[in-house]
Parts: C-alpha cells; sequence; structure tokens
C-alpha cells in the first residue's frame, strides 16, 4: 500500500503507465504472431517486407511523440504550466526510443530490398536530424538545473523539433527519394491488401497504446523526483 | 511462398529481435526506476 503523500501520488502515476505499457508489451507479442504467422509474404520483397509491420507504426509513435512535444511546448511558453513542461520532458524520451526503432529496422529492410544499410537521401537524413535534435533536447534538459530556464530552453527546441515533423512526412513528396510513398496516411485510399492493413493498424493501436503508458511512467518518475526535491527543501 | 521470392528471414528475425530488446530493455529501465522508488 502506498501512502497518501505527493511521492506517493507520483509514484501511482508511474504505476500505472507501468501497468498499461506492460499490457501494451504483451500485445506487441500478439502482434509479432499475427504478423509472422498470420499475414501473408509479399511475392517481391519477401519475409524482410514483414519488417514494415514494425517500421512505420514506430515511426508514427516516434513522430506523434516529437508532435505532441511542439505542442506542450507552445502551450507551456503560453500558459507555463510545469505539467506540460513535464509531459514534454516525458514525450521527448519515449520519442526517442520509437526513433531508435524506426532508424534500426529502416536499415535492416533496405539491405536486402535495397541493397544498402543507409542512403543519404531527404526521408533518411531529416528522419535521423529530428533524432538527433531530440537527444540534444535531453541533453540540454539534463544540463540546466533552474526548473524555469530549463523548461523555457527546452521549449524552443521542442517547438523547432515539432516543426521538422511535416517536413519528414512530405519529403517523400518534396525531394526525389528511394523511401517508399505514404501508403495509407495520403490522400486516396490506402493501397494495401485488407490481411496486411489489418495487421498494419492493430500493430500501429499497440504502438500508440505503449506509447501512452511509457509516457505515462515516465511523467510520473519526474513527478516522483519533484516531490523528493520538494520534501528535501521544506526539511 | 511462390520460388522465385526473395529468401530474406534473417533481416525479418533481426529487426524483430531488435525491437523487442528496445523496448523491453526501456521498459525494464522504467520498471526498475518505479520499484526502486517503492523500496525506499
Amino acid at each position: 500500500m502506498i501512502p497518501a503523500s505527493p511521492e506517493g501520488d507520483a509514484l501511482r502515476v508511474a504505476q500505472r503507465g507501468i501497468w498499461i505499457s506492460a499490457v501494451a508489451l504483451v500485445a506487441l507479442a500478439g502482434v509479432f504472431v499475427l504478423a509472422l504467422a498470420f499475414t501473408p509474404v509479399e511475392a517481391r520483397q519477401g519475409l524482410a517486407q514483414k519488417i514494415f509491420y514494425l517500421h512505420v507504426p514506430a515511426a508514427w509513435a516516434a513522430l506523434l511523440a516529437f508532435s505532441l512535444v511542439g505542442i506542450a511546448s507552445v502551450l507551456y511558453l503560453w500558459l507555463k504550466d510545469p505539467r506540460l513542461d513535464r509531459f514534454a520532458a516525458a514525450s521527448a524520451e519515449v520519442g526517442v526510443v520509437f526513433s531508435a526503432v524506426m532508424l534500426t529496422t529502416g536499415p535492416i529492410w533496405a539491405k536486402p530490398i535495397w541493397g544498402t544499410w543507409w542512403t543519404w537521401d531527404a526521408r533518411l537524413t531529416l528522419t535521423l536530424f529530428v533524432f538527433f535534435l531530440f537527444v540534444g533536447y535531453l541533453a540540454l534538459r539534463a544540463a540546466v538545473h533552474d526548473a524555469a530556464e530549463r523548461a523555457r530552453f527546452s521549449a524552443v527546441v521542442g517547438i523547432l523539433g515539432m516543426l521538422l515533423v511535416p517536413f519528414v512526412h512530405l519529403s517523400v513528396y518534396l525531394f526525389r527519394t528511394l523511401h517508399p510513398q505514404p501508403i495509407v496516411l495520403k490522400p486516396s485510399a490506402p493501397s494495401l491488401p485488407p490481411e496486411m492493413l489489418t495487421t498494419l493498424l492493430v500493430s500501429t493501436l499497440v504502438f500508440t497504446v505503449l506509447y501512452v503508458g511509457l509516457v505515462t511512467a515516465r511523467y510520473g518518475l519526474v513527478l516522483v523526483d519533484e516531490a523528493r526535491e520538494a520534501a528535501r527543501d521544506a526539511a | 511462398m511462390p520460388p522465385e521470392t526473395p529468401q530474406n528471414g534473417e533481416y525479418l528475425v533481426a529487426a524483430y529481435v531488435i525491437t523487442a530488446a528496445i523496448l523491453m530493455g526501456y521498459w525494464v529501465r522504467l520498471w526498475s526506476r518505479v520499484k526502486g522508488v517503492r523500496g525506499k
């Protein structure tokens, strides 16, 4: 039983996030089974095409995370509500984790399909740039100790990062690129067979729930640290 | 699978294992921090 206190309340938030993300990870194991055993093999790309069921949802979760960092940062600069800064910090860290999945599964797919692990085309380069920008965001947060300054500086970087997200999505239209065009998030209907589309949508849902769980846990842990600092200052 | 379909299952296995490792690794890191707070 967790005692009623600011630290206890924060711990309950973190535990809720741990439980939500644990359920999402079990569901992700189900997505693995769905993708590997119940989704047809694409004739031209072979089994490597199934990497798509992890790569695309990870990209979705990462770009969702970074977009929400930017929105929370704009609102923070306007409202100065510390909850928005905490949320932005949590979302940025989780976004970096999903970006790591996106940036490792992409080259593993590219090697057998393109014949190379990496190419410096617009989509890939911009994605790597956004990843480094948010790693820098986290480094900045760790380096600045004054809470108000940290929140203000990192909000500016978070907004700049968010502004790059539409360019990442539109880069396949704006530049000549090897990267495939969108097959779901595009003006016309999704161009995927129904079984493949179902697996992709289920995986995207699971990644979204995992994002919610991980951000909730991370937010709770930031709250725990703040409650401890407040208790130390009061003592 | 038609005979002309490329045989590249090892890339599939690598991607699925690495994804599981990254996501589980991060979850375990958060879980151990929550457990550490509870233990204090």
